[in-house]
């Protein structure tokens, strides 16, 4: 190829999928990831893990309903959003996707609601004033303690638990298959961009994990306090994430060398996000801040064993996880097709707009969920004060 | 022997293109094309040093392939395919996902500001369908556009691609384009990386 080449004219193509896909690949990450975390104890039948199966379940059920909100608000016609479910078209990633992201939140919901059955039940009987009755609603007249229908709360969880490992792989998975069905963008067309995608999701779903798990056992938790029991299970989660930044680091450094001795566009990539304009967010941001350091931190014996610096690597991991995702997307576009310079990305204004409410939306989510539904069990000072307590006399 | 279906196809001679751009503009007008997004467009370049320089053009349009991957990616079904071949869009169907244009390796989709879905070249399929050519075909003041029916062995188009060295643009995509380059540059069919590995 001769190197004198000037470009006089041609039509500027900017960047379409930006800032609200990249934050809806974060979203389905983190409930991917936080599912099938919930999933160790109950499926896998790793006992430690037992006690964060509820608090997992909530994550993911709650961060995959606002996830497609992402989607629709990106659309340019979000009226027409339904027509997904019937006008379908089989080898179309977000076809099939359509139907995960429905499927997928549901099962995990009924799955939920299996966990939590026996705490709904006892707490209506056993509590009083409001959540007695959230519980008494929320148990859908199935209040039957006796082991054998324990049991089998416990059976049916773990069937739905076993088919939701799977959808969440998919649903995580296909998010990967979107971009890697794209042959014309050299960034995203490898096989390995499902993969990636999966273990990033399994990162910052862990890291997201730690976080909320480390605010509700101290504030919303009837014992109001992270106890040595609950200290050690942390600590022991921040050494899984530890795992998986070493699997996602690697997939990563395979996906680049690849990259590099790829063809000319997907050799640009890599020169881009190695040498180029990218390098600070890549190498700084989503490597530096987002693995590596996380990864001395779970790995130092005295950093390892502290609270503070694993609640730290962990939100470094979200913003770790957040720069790929603007990184892939946003980046895997910006290599052009027909030109000669990088296609211009703004982000929206309306866009931000939405990402803020959001997130906002999401907390309020999560906060009340974790404040009203027995995900560490039950108040304690519930029989000792059913005499005394004021509502009884009204009752 | 059975008589062949017929296939629109694009022939453009680019020795008898001037870079005038009235293709651009007759488009716009034909098509009520909104400002900032095109639906044809010509690229231009210079190559070599002086006082060595050639300066080379490419009218650009969707290629309307066979093998086509905004096909493939629309989730509901808005793109189609007409029965001579020509890629077409519902715009009443689109949902503007936009992943049509990320899957286009052409560059040749956008979103139409005012209607807010996806568009891009029809082939003029409104005017080939009255027995018309496309707007930019007619206006083509060097007759370097040429539109017909590649599978009619007297048509125009089937005889320039037969007798011509042809190129399309990367064929390494599997995409089969039906839009036909006679004496394309290598250097102005795709993209050009040296900028972006200069760091800029």
């Amino acid at each position: 190829m001769v190197s004198n080449v000037t470009y006089l004219a041609n039509v500027v193509h900017p960047v379409q999928l930006g800032i609200l896909i990249s934050i809806y690949f974060f979203y389905t990450g983190l409930s991917a990831g936080s599912f099938v975390l919930s999933s160790l104890g109950t499926v896998f039948g790793i006992q430690k893990y037992k006690p964060i199966a509820k608090a997992g379940v909530i994550m993911a059920v709650a961060l995959l309903a606002i996830a497609p909100l992402h989607l629709i608000g990106d659309l340019e016609q979000p009226q027409r959003f339904y027509t997904l479910f019937f006008r379908l078209n089989p080898r179309s990633a977000i076809s099939y996707g359509t139907f995960l992201l429905t499927l997928y939140p549901l099962n995990s919901l009924i799955y939920g609601w299996f966990l939590f059955r026996r705490d709904f039940a006892t707490g209506a009987q056993e509590l009083t004033g409001l959540r007695r009755r959230l519980y008494k609603f929320l148990s859908f007249g199935k209040t039957d303690l006796s082991a054998a229908a324990l049991a089998k709360d416990a059976k049916i969880a773990k069937f739905l638990g076993t088919l939701g490992v799977p959808l969440a792989l998919l649903v995580h998975g296909y998010t990967g298959f979107i971009l890697a069905d794209i042959q014309a963008r050299a960034l995203w067309h490898t096989g390995l961009m499902p993969l990636i995608f999966l273990m990033s999701a399994m990162v910052s779903g862990t890291g997201l994990l730690i976080l909320v798990l480390m605010f509700s056992q101290r504030f919303l938790s009837p014992e109001r306090a992270i106890t040595p029991e609950r200290k050690s299970l942390l600590l022991d989660i921040a050494q899984l994430m530890l795992w998986f930044i070493v699997v996602d680091a690697t997939l990563m450094i395979i996906d680049f060398i690849m990259l590099y001795f790829a063809n000319t566009a997907g050799h640009a990539a890599a020169q881009l996000f190695l040498y180029g304009s990218h390098r600070t967010m890549f190498l700084g941001v989503e490597a530096g801040l987002g693995l590596l350091l996380p990864f001395i931190i779970t790995l130092l014996p005295k950093t390892k064993k502290s609270l503070g610096w694993i609640g730290f690597a962990s939100v470094l991991t979200l913003i770790g996880v957040i720069a790929m995702r603007i990184n892939f997307v946003i980046g895997g576009q910006q290599l052009p097709l027909s030109g000669d310079t990088l296609n211009p990305y703004t982000a929206d204004p309306k866009h931000l707009m939405m990402i803020g409410i959001f997130a906002l939306l999401e907390i309020s989510i999560l906060y009340l969920t974790f404040r009203f539904l027995p995900v560490y069990g039950l108040p304690q000072e519930k029989v000792q004060t059913k005499l005394q307590h004021p509502a009884v006399f009204r009752q | 022997m059975t008589e062949k279906k017929r296939r629109w196809a694009m022939v453009i001679d680019l020795r008898k293109c001037v870079g005038c751009n009235a293709c651009t503009v007759s488009c716009k007008i034909e098509n009520n094309v909104p400002e900032g997004v095109y639906r044809t467009w010509v690229k231009e370049i210079e190559k070599g040093d002086y006082p060595q320089v050639t300066r080379f053009r490419l009218p650009r349009l969707c290629n309307h392939c066979d093998n086509a991957p905004c096909l493939a990616a629309c989730p509901v079904q808005a793109t189609y395919r007409t029965e001579d071949g020509a890629i077409l869009i519902d715009y009443d169907h689109c949902i503007g996902c936009k992943y049509c244009m990320a899957a286009c390796p052409y560059d040749a989709r956008f979103i139409n500001p005012v209607r807010k879905t996806a568009e891009k070249c029809t082939f003029c399929y409104h005017r080939v369908e009255e027995g018309l050519l496309p707007a930019c075909v007619t206006t083509c003041v060097g007759g370097a556009r040429v539109f017909g029916n590649i599978n009619d062995p007297e048509s125009l188009v089937a005889k320039l691609v037969a007798n011509n060295p042809v190129q399309v643009l990367k064929p390494e995509m599997n995409t089969q384009p039906y839009v036909f380059y006679i004496g394309a540059d290598q250097n102005i069919m795709g993209a050009r990386y040296d900028n972006l590995e200069k760091g800029e």
